[in-house]
């Protein structure tokens, strides 16, 4: 009876003591995406206001899930993540081994590794089409001709400006491991692959999963880079579903449809936030035992 | 071309700053007012020589009516931007500003939406495609304010004569790119924005196409239509008349390219002329001539004629002052200024014919007064931009390769179907 109500009042206190941190969430997260959720609930096209708002259910989920436009932004966001987020964490692992192992000057080359991450993509967006355009035309190649060849510039563009971010994540991975470990492995006559394939990537799994989880749910809102060098073009073959969303919000002002595409949106990265937070409670129990 | 890259994104940046910034002066403005005195506002271009002349035009009107003072209200030049603003100030059922500068291509939108008031015609002195252009379901909403015509610049020191027809104009561009006289045949912007759908239309009349029927049914899949996106595909992958790096080209790219003496033919707008007159910067300084962009068998010459009217907001509160301000500024003298300080192109034929406007503006006007008077108006509907969209992508799809122009047209045309059916605006059945 008595533990009872220490329980109680012990939980009490809990959400007391949570209740800001519930309340910025509510505020910044929640609200916002009830807002969208309902704006997708109903017709409401800012440019033909004869139609009223009326509730419409999930008829604009219906026509986003069958828009031929939409599906075909969808696949390509997924095969952007599929390319770009194995060749940014091979990328990234080399850099984070070479910024591990460096003992000369190591603050500089670290710095100097994580440049490209610090400029505004945008701005890196208009270098590297400005060296695609003009490198392009020198070689009679026109890489934004294409629909197909029009992803390499995005693609190069990505890699160059995130490869940091996950190399800075892996080398937190790599200073957690223990030293002993490769003395030990030394000692067995252990070379350097073999070091790596059995004592640095087992150990480093965790952090290699976090890195591709934050790059995967940031390649699926993929848009600054395509919306600065192709602008979605040639056709749409470049358009990801956010530009997409993008386009049938602020410019064709379809606020109920252009927000059930961002429910999808939202929806996608949902998914694939809890597969990788379950991928990394079994990848870090796996270590534990 | 680097050059017109840079530029175009400089300007791009200074275009998203300011209209930040504008957002930002407009919303204060908004709420920062609320005085009952009975005044007007006006909102368009007002930057530059454009601003200087506005102010200066709207001071004298506010002398022929002393006790309502005329306020400008600054909106962003880049008009999906400006657009995107009517937009949302109209829906939230603003007063201000009365008197609106909308492009071309929005009446429709906004008479539909029943946030422009209809005004009395009694005037015919106007373009027919501008005033065509001003009037929805019968009923005129704007007047013609000036007018932009798209125009086909060809090489007088290439060419004797002018092309009489799409034919000749390929046949003379390929002649001269085979003798090594030219590098390209004909520029036009290939790039998949609004300037893509104006250099398709003008090629859609040059064939005898349309995008609407004279019943409003949708007929962008006709065989017309067909033909004029086949000679444009064929134009830039198999002929080799129109250079494969125009898929990303916009305005300025097709200027540079014409100005250093690359190209026998370019498709573009008058703002090019006294640019391409002046003998320090062009290789082709006074060997150009313009004409309509010619027909093709079964077509006839056409233009796309773009521009800005001049409309009343429905909210206003003072609809008689607003309706004289439109006249005021729609008057031939106020044109005539417009003409001399801006370049802008008067909306009113007479001023073509009295001979005044030569001593104004720099061009060929027999020239251009042809282009203007054969010019159409892009299709008139209050889903301009989402059919304009649609058109972009499929155009720009079969100039690239991805689709062929009689799927693409087709693709287009159940999207155009489609959206005028969920919109209610389709076509009454026979």
């Amino acid at each position: 009876m008595r533990t009872a109500s220490v329980m109680r009042a012990e939980t009490r206190l809990a959400f007391l003591l949570m209740a800001p941190a519930l309340l910025i969430v509510f505020g910044i997260a929640l609200i916002p995406l009830g807002a969208t959720a309902w704006e997708a609930a109903h017709q409401h096209d800012l440019r033909l206001p004869w139609l009223g708002e009326p509730l419409i259910g999930f008829r604009n989920v219906a026509e986003a899930v069958t828009d031929p436009r939409g599906g075909s932004a969808l696949s390509r966001t997924l095969l952007f993540a599929a390319v770009s987020v194995p060749i940014e964490l091979a990328f990234g692992l080399a850099l984070a081994l070479v910024m591990h192992h460096v003992t000369r000057g190591r603050a500089l080359a670290r710095a100097a590794a994580l440049t490209p991450f610090a400029l505004p993509t945008v701005v890196a967006a208009l270098v590297w089409r400005f060296i695609f355009e003009s490198t392009g035309a020198r070689a009679g190649i026109d890489w934004f001709g294409g629909p197909l060849i029009a992803w390499l510039p995005i693609v190069v563009a990505d890699v160059w400006k995130t490869t940091p971010l996950v190399a800075l994540m892996l080398l937190a991975g790599l200073q957690a491991i223990d030293e002993g470990l490769y003395d030990a492995a030394r000692m067995d006559g252990a070379g350097p692959l073999r070091q790596l394939w059995t004592i640095t990537l087992p150990l480093l799994q965790p952090a290699i999963v976090v890195a591709a989880g934050f790059r995967t749910l940031d390649a699926l809102r993929l848009f600054d880079l395509p919306y600065v060098m192709t602008g979605g073009g040639p056709g749409t073959a470049t358009e990801p579903l956010s530009l997409y969303a993008f386009t049938v919000l602020m410019q064709r002002l379809r606020f109920g449809y252009g927000s059930a595409l961002s429910m999808l949106i939202f929806a996608l990265a949902l998914v694939v936030a809890f597969a990788s937070v379950r991928l990394l409670g079994r990848v870090s129990q796996g270590e534990r035992r | 071309m680097r050059e017109a890259v840079a530029s175009t994104v400089e300007a791009r940046a200074a275009r998203a700053f300011f209209s930040a910034a504008f957002a930002v002066v407009a919303i204060l403005a908004q709420v920062g007012c609320g005085a009952p005195e009975p005044r007007l506002t006006f909102s368009g271009s007002a930057v530059g020589a454009e601003g200087d002349l506005i102010r200066r035009q709207l001071d004298r009107f506010a002398r022929l009516y002393p006790n309502i003072p005329v306020e400008v209200r600054v909106t962003p030049d880049a008009a999906d931007q400006r657009h995107q603003l009517y937009v949302q100030w109209l829906n939230a059922r603003a007063a201000e500003p009365d008197v609106l500068q909308l492009d071309v291509i929005w009446i429709a939108e906004f008479a539909a939406a029943g946030w422009i008031l209809p005004l009395e015609a009694d005037d015919d002195d106007f373009f027919p495609a501008a005033l065509a252009a001003s009037r929805w379901q019968g009923r005129l909403f704007a007047v013609p304010w000036f007018v932009d015509v798209g125009l086909l610049y060809w090489r007088t020191d290439l060419l004797s004569a002018p092309p009489s027809s799409l034919a000749d104009l390929r046949a003379s561009a390929l002649e001269a790119i085979r003798s090594g006289r030219a590098e390209q045949g004909l520029v036009w912007q290939g790039a998949r924005y609004e300037g893509l759908v104006t250099v398709f239309l003008e090629h859609l009349t040059a064939f005898g196409g349309a995008v609407f029927d004279h019943r409003g049914r949708i007929t962008v899949d006709s065989p017309e239509a067909v033909r004029a996106l086949t000679f444009m595909r064929d134009s830039i992958r198999s002929d080799g008349l129109v250079p494969a790096a125009a898929l990303a080209w916009q305005e300025e790219h097709t200027r540079f390219s014409f100005q250093s003496g690359r190209a026998v033919f370019m498709r573009n707008w008058p703002y090019a002329w006294p640019l391409l007159a002046r003998a320090d910067q062009s290789a082709v300084a006074g060997r150009v001539g313009v004409i309509p962009f010619p027909a093709a068998e079964g077509g006839r010459q056409s233009a796309a004629l773009g521009g800005a009217q001049l409309a009343i907001n429905r909210y206003t509160g003072e609809p008689e002052v607003a309706r004289a301000l439109v006249d005021f500024l729609t008057a031939p003298e106020q044109m005539l200024e417009r003409a001399r300080e801006a370049g802008q192109l008067p909306a009113r034929r007479s001023l073509f014919l009295e001979g005044t406007l030569a001593e104004s503006l720099s061009l060929p006007l027999p020239e251009v007064y042809r282009a203007v008077d054969a010019a159409v108006a892009r299709p008139v509907t209050p889903i301009y931009s989402e059919l304009s969209d649609s058109l972009q992508v499929h155009v720009h799809r079969a100039l690239s390769g991805q689709e062929r122009p009689d799927d693409a047209l087709r693709e287009a045309a159940r999207e155009m179907r489609a959206l005028l059916d969920r919109t209610g605006l389709a076509p009454a059945a026979p």
